[in-house]
């Protein structure tokens, strides 16, 4: 089954912990405007950043 | 890999990969860039094949995202789970038979301060526990006795990851793996006392639950081994699949280590430190 992550933009607020927390390279990515987003292509799914995510903004499906 | 060679002819820009084309234009080679900016350019690390929440591959990661010139740096490996991020760098890169990468990198300085007398050119040593603690030992600890200007990095997840879950020195005690079903018999090698006796200018232990400290240490060992002498840095990189916890768990566990048995540790030697007021001055 294919598992990637997903943003919800709205509870997002940009503080970039995921980041910080992800072990892919090139996977979670910041414009100027603090929006998050993923390349879920190369998402493994392995759940940190959701557990970093102190908004919960973020879930693995 | 200096800018120079990085940058394709106009002509034949268009035919090259996407992913090279985004590091000609994104990459962290223009300007200085930091853990703090990740996410926002082009990392030199690529795809892995690293299993999913490695804690190795977010090391290595960091380490790679904190390197003070990218474009001046070497790195050396050894076969192990570190290696498989770092066959996929847009560094120079030099891979060595396993357990001699300190020896490989000894040369590696010497020759190139010969061919770059003006420059500085880095030579890091990333490899795993194995590499450093048990069949490189020898070659790390007398890099360190014959004070070579290395940067030694070892990425610690406890484990020989890659060929099974077999224990290394760096397990700990009682900890029970697929090949050490009775559990391990004696305690972890205390390589980073090993460090401070054996001569290093500088050492560092961190965990991967706080990249910030990760990227000061990393840039700190690298500043001071091009002056003063080798330098070591430990990052505690869990392993979810060999020590048997979710992999959304990697930086929990590595808190609570930090918390417990891996706290954050520094020294620094009186010269190292003087060299360093030097240099944060003239910045």
């Amino acid at each position: 089954m294919y598992v990637a992550a997903r943003v919800d933009e709205e509870k997002c607020n940009g503080c970039k912990l995921c980041i910080l927390t992800c072990p892919d390279p090139n996977v979670i990515s910041i414009d100027k405007a603090k929006n998050i987003g993923i390349n879920q292509a190369r998402c493994k799914g392995c759940g940190l950043c959701v557990v970093a995510c102190p908004k919960e903004a973020l879930t693995v499906s | 890999m200096s800018l120079r060679i990085l940058k394709p002819t106009a002509e034949f820009a268009d035919l090259l990969p996407k992913e090279y084309q985004e590091l000609v234009e994104n990459g962290p080679y223009h300007e200085q860039k930091g853990i703090s900016d990740l996410g926002t350019f082009k990392e030199i690390i690529e795809e892995h094949p690293h299993c999913a929440g490695c804690g190795v591959a977010l090391g290595v990661r960091l380490v790679a995202a904190s390197l003070p010139a990218p474009a001046d740096t070497l790195i050396i490996g050894t076969p192990g789970c570190s290696f498989f991020g770092l066959a996929q760098t847009a560094l120079n890169y030099s891979n060595t038979a396993f357990g001699n990468q300190n020896a490989v990198a000894s040369g590696l300085k010497r020759m190139l301060k010969i061919r770059y007398p003006d420059r500085n050119k880095d030579v890091v040593v990333l490899v795993g526990d194995g590499g450093i603690a048990d069949i490189g030992l020898d070659m790390t600890l007398h890099s360190w006795l014959r004070r070579e200007n290395i940067t030694t990095i070892m990425v610690d997840n406890e484990v020989y990851g890659n060929t099974g879950g077999q224990e290394s020195g760096m397990t700990k005690e009682g900890q029970v793996l697929n090949m050490a079903p009775e559990g391990k018999k004696f305690p972890k090698i205390p390589v980073f006392e090993l460090a401070r006796t054996s001569g290093c200018a500088y050492g560092a232990r961190v965990t991967v639950a706080s990249p910030r400290k990760i990227g000061e240490a990393v840039k700190k060992a690298i500043l001071v081994a091009r002056e003063v002498g080798p330098t070591y840095v430990q990052i505690y990189t869990p392993c979810p699949t060999n020590l048997k916890f979710p992999p959304d768990q990697t930086v929990k566990v590595a808190k609570d280590a930090e918390a417990g048995y891996y706290s954050f540790e520094e020294f620094i030697s009186p010269e190292a430190q003087e060299y360093m007021q030097k240099t944060t001055k003239a910045v």
